[in-house]
């Protein structure tokens, strides 16, 4: 996993949208119920969730494709849409980078990028295009036609015609869904300094984390309609606020604890915790990541094996196991794990039997409650 | 999906258009229905059934062999190794191009007692009178279904086609690993799987036969088509034409429906089409059988035909017949454009309607006006007698009431009501084309220019229309040359002394003087393939 750890801005920007109880109702269906959002001016945020939870439906309430049901939306303290007033979407100042793109195809280049700003003048327009080649490197480009161009030059044409109508807010719907994996990292990073160039304050959708973190500013996880947790990427991956969120981003696995005051106990042993109260002991799930965790492969007498090897996979940090709790009639069977990930050089093979012990750490558990 | 504008006018003039374009053949529906019992039981008491009988056992014959024709030429050409069979591939369309009526007289012409393949047995067998040989007549009912198949098949025959060639190519693969040859996988797997699409055209075989009218009254046969055209023209009775009208619309509403449930059923369709499929060897003699097979369709269809009417205008065309032909095809020409243009206009905004119209019921105005093209020539043209004859009445009394002079029958009786009839009967065909240009503009396209600050007039006129250029183009090409090949409708709907080239075409066949209208005859001909050319260029896309 690589975390981008970006420090924050240290004087906060003002708030350039606010997006209050927001519900969009789609086929009878709640799509997005009562969700709040805001965000500050030259900010870019990375929304993320599983396919299907809203995100692609918020972007939409906002471009003003869809209409809400309830709750307000407010970008620069106009108010686009509360209720019963909607400002149309072409008088939103929102600008949008689609999926596909959605470049005229009957248009080149140039005129494409002129298209949303005819009421300029026409020397305006040929100033304001020439330097939007110039910026995104399209020069050769003008007077081509979309379909002669790569899939990261039509990206560009995009991104141009989106800012040349100086939109107050950019949304991206998955917009390095449809780039080669390789090129992706090198121009997410072109276009983020791009934005920053321009101030520019953007949303973008993905379902990929990775994305988010070399990308974004800040960080929104989306699930059924919800927002579940806003922050910078560095804070949401160390404190992620829900199960659904640590699980989600994959942060980790999931250690079942039987948790009280005195202690947490699990199948690789007792753990020491201070924050929770109560004398009554709870199942509760601890988020642990595999650098938290010592592998010991010589197991004896003294070094009692806890657990066994599921799976083995080879990837460039060395070999990836998964381990499973050791089948015993002793143990409790609630506490019985089966996927805990963890990386080592050492060879293991299948079903082996392991110690595996938990490094002094802050304990982060959670309750595994469906939302 | 999100619909993006909800503007009332367009809703409401979307509807009433809609609305027009159907009130006709509810008119007329009402008034056969209601028409009175006594009349309709004498219909039933004496010619109805004969008529009824005719119709479906004409319906029946041409199916049957246009299916022979159709799934056999379709299978040679995407199965086997004949040779040719690049040029028989668009070949086999071109019969689609000739009216089964010029077909049909040209054949009694060169077949029947006095033609030249009688007369040459004849002399050559030193026969006297037709007592002394048997020879088939061909103006009889199976003739005269021999006629439409021959014209007709290449529905068929094109879709069958597009369905093998669409079919998954691992599936016949995967039934080559079973153990199956080449010919055993087509019978086992590619006919069964095409079965949809060989059901659809069938049905378009079948509807096109029920609205035929001029090959079978020149072959004498009498259907409900004629029997329309006879009661309206011969004894003046709308009412009883009106009820003949109706039970032929009840019929084709029958297949309409099956058809349907026919489409609703599976498609086959996949991402890798067979193009490069193992073809099924056969021997030199089946490749002999089969290429005569499909050459014979092609002459007989087609080239035979044409040859005959070129003969005939060498030998036959002057200066008198081209100056008819010339206001013939003045006239055919207007009616033509102005019905082209005003269902492309329609289908242009009922389809931008159904794709960018937030009403729920978005697609409905269109699939109403689509409605017109299952309904016979001759049943359109009594819908429009019966509708607009009563409202150029009022009209009339409606002006005299103010004082004013009677304009007399403005609507009825002008090319006002040609180019309705047109309009309802090929909007359907208007309304495909547009709609499937429509449907490969990305969703994407109508958000973009909202979010580049872009109203919906700005986006249609410099997104949507022009990237729909092509669609209308050929939109409008298909909708002139039928509207320019229509026949039943104008001969019932005419304003005296007004011929078009069809109707021209089709006076001279009953007074069995083709050869002064040859030229005009090639003319439609020629005509007709334009469509082809297009549908086969598209085809040739997929």
């Amino acid at each position: 996993m690589t975390v981008l750890l970006t420090t924050q801005p240290p004087i906060e920007s003002p708030v350039l949208l606010s997006i209050k109880q927001l519900c969009v109702t789609l086929q009878d269906k709640a799509v997005l119920s009562t969700l709040d959002l805001t965000l500050n001016e030259g900010d870019i945020l990375g929304l993320v969730g599983a396919s299907g939870c809203g995100k692609t439906t918020l972007l939409n309430a906002i471009a003003g494709f869809s209409k809400p049901s309830r709750g307000q939306i407010t970008i620069d303290s106009n108010v686009l849409s509360d209720g019963d007033h909607s400002v149309p979407a072409e008088k939103r100042q929102v600008g949008m980078i689609f999926q596909d793109y959605a470049l005229f195809p009957h248009l080149t280049v140039k005129e494409n990028i002129a298209f949303g700003i005819a009421k300029l003048s026409k020397a305006e327009q040929k100033q304001q295009i020439e330097q939007l080649l110039a910026i995104l490197k399209l020069n050769d480009y003008g007077d081509s036609y979309i379909h002669q161009l790569s899939g990261g030059q039509q990206q560009r044409v995009a991104i141009a015609r989106a800012l040349a109508p100086k939109p107050k807010l950019l949304l991206l719907d998955e917009p390095f869904s449809n780039i080669d994996a390789r090129l992706r990292n090198e121009l997410m990073v072109e276009i983020r300094l791009l934005l920053k160039q321009f101030k520019m304050t953007a949303i973008f959708v993905t379902h990929n984390k990775d994305e988010v973190f070399t990308f974004a500013d800040k960080m929104a996880v989306m699930a059924q309609g919800r927002l579940l947790q806003l922050d910078a990427p560095s804070i949401i991956c160390q404190q992620p606020n829900s199960y659904q969120v640590a699980d989600f981003l994959q942060l980790g696995s999931w250690l079942p604890c039987k948790v009280n005051s005195a202690g947490a106990h699990s199948l690789l042993g007792d753990l020491e915790t201070e924050s929770i109260k109560g004398e009554k002991s709870r199942l509760l799930y601890l988020l642990i990541k595999p650098q938290q965790l010592t592998l010991t492969a010589k197991v004896d007498d003294k070094n009692i094996a806890n657990a066994q090897v599921e799976y083995i996979s080879v990837t460039e940090q060395g070999y990836h196991y998964y381990l499973r709790s050791i089948n015993s009639p002793s143990a409790d069977s609630a506490l019985a794990f089966n996927k805990i990930s963890l990386y080592s050089n050492v060879v293991l093979t299948i079903n082996q039997q392991v110690l595996v012990l938990i490094k002094p750490h802050d304990l982060i558990f959670f309750e595994r409650n469906p939302l | 999906m999100i619909a993006l504008y909800n503007s009332r006018s367009w809703k409401l003039s979307s509807y009433l258009i809609a609305l027009v374009l159907i009130v006709p053949v509810v008119v007329m529906l009402v008034g056969g229905v209601s028409t009175s019992t006594q009349l309709f039981v004498h219909l039933w008491q004496t010619v109805l059934p004969s008529y009824l009988e005719n119709t479906l056992l004409l319906a029946f014959w041409v199916v049957l062999l246009a299916l022979f024709f159709g799934v056999f030429s379709a299978a040679i050409i995407t199965q086997t190794n004949i040779v040719f069979k690049q040029q028989l591939r668009w070949l086999l369309l071109l019969p689609l191009a000739m009216p089964a009526y010029l077909v049909a007289y040209l054949y009694t012409d060169l077949f029947d007692y006095a033609g030249p393949v009688q007369r040459a047995l004849r002399a050559w067998f030193d026969w006297q009178s037709p007592d002394d040989y048997w020879f088939f007549d061909i103006r009889t009912l199976p003739g005269a279904a021999l006629m439409l198949a021959l014209v007709l098949f290449p529905y068929i025959y094109m879709l069958t086609r597009g369905a093998f060639e669409q079919q998954d190519q691992n599936l016949t693969r995967a039934s080559r690993l079973l153990g199956l040859t080449a010919k055993q996988s087509f019978f086992k797997i590619a006919l069964p799987l095409a079965r949809p699409a060989i059901a659809v055209s069938a049905s378009l075989v079948l509807m096109e036969t029920l609205a035929d009218f001029a090959t079978v009254q020149y072959f004498s046969v009498n259907t409900l088509t004629t029997a329309i055209y006879d009661t309206w023209l011969g004894y003046g009775d709308l009412g009883a034409a009106n009820a003949l009208a109706s039970v032929l619309m009840l019929l084709v509403l029958f297949v309409v429906l099956a058809e349907q449930r026919s489409r609703a059923g599976l498609r086959h369709q996949s991402a890798r089409p067979n193009l490069n499929r193992e073809l099924i060897k056969l021997s030199v003699i089946q490749q002999f059988m089969a290429s005569i097979f499909c050459w014979a369709l092609v002459i007989l269809g087609f080239l035979l035909p044409l040859t005959l009417l070129i003969i005939m205008a060498v030998q036959y065309s002057d200066v008198a017949q081209l100056s008819v032909l010339i206001s013939t095809g003045i006239n055919s020409l207007k009616i033509s454009v102005i019905a082209a243009t005003v269902a492309v206009l329609i289908a242009l905004s009922l389809g931008l309607y159904q794709r960018l119209h937030s009403d729920k019921y978005r697609h409905l105005p269109q699939q109403i006006s689509g409605f017109g093209y299952a309904i016979p020539g001759t049943v359109l043209a009594m819908a429009m007698l019966s509708t607009l004859g009563p409202l150029d009445h009022w009209l009339n009394g409606v002006v005299e009431f103010f004082g004013g002079v009677a304009p007399g029958l403005i609507l009825s009786g002008s090319l006002f009501a040609i180019i309705f009839a047109l309009v309802v009967r090929f909007s359907a065909i208007a309304n495909g084309t547009i709609m499937s240009g429509i449907k490969q503009i990305p969703q994407s396209l109508d958000y973009a220019p909202a979010s580049l600050g872009v109203n919906l007039k700005g986006s249609l006129v410099k997104v949507h229309l022009p990237i729909l250029r092509p669609a209308i183009i050929v939109a409008w090409l298909l909708v002139f040359v039928e509207a320019m090949k229509e026949l039943p409708a104008v001969l019932l709907l005419r304003p005296f002394n007004f011929e078009t080239l069809s109707s021209q075409i089709y006076q001279l066949i009953s007074d069995e003087m083709l050869e002064q209208g040859a030229l005009g005859a090639i003319l439609i001909v020629l005509f007709g393939l334009l469509p082809i050319i297009i549908l086969n260029k598209s085809k040739e896309k997929v």
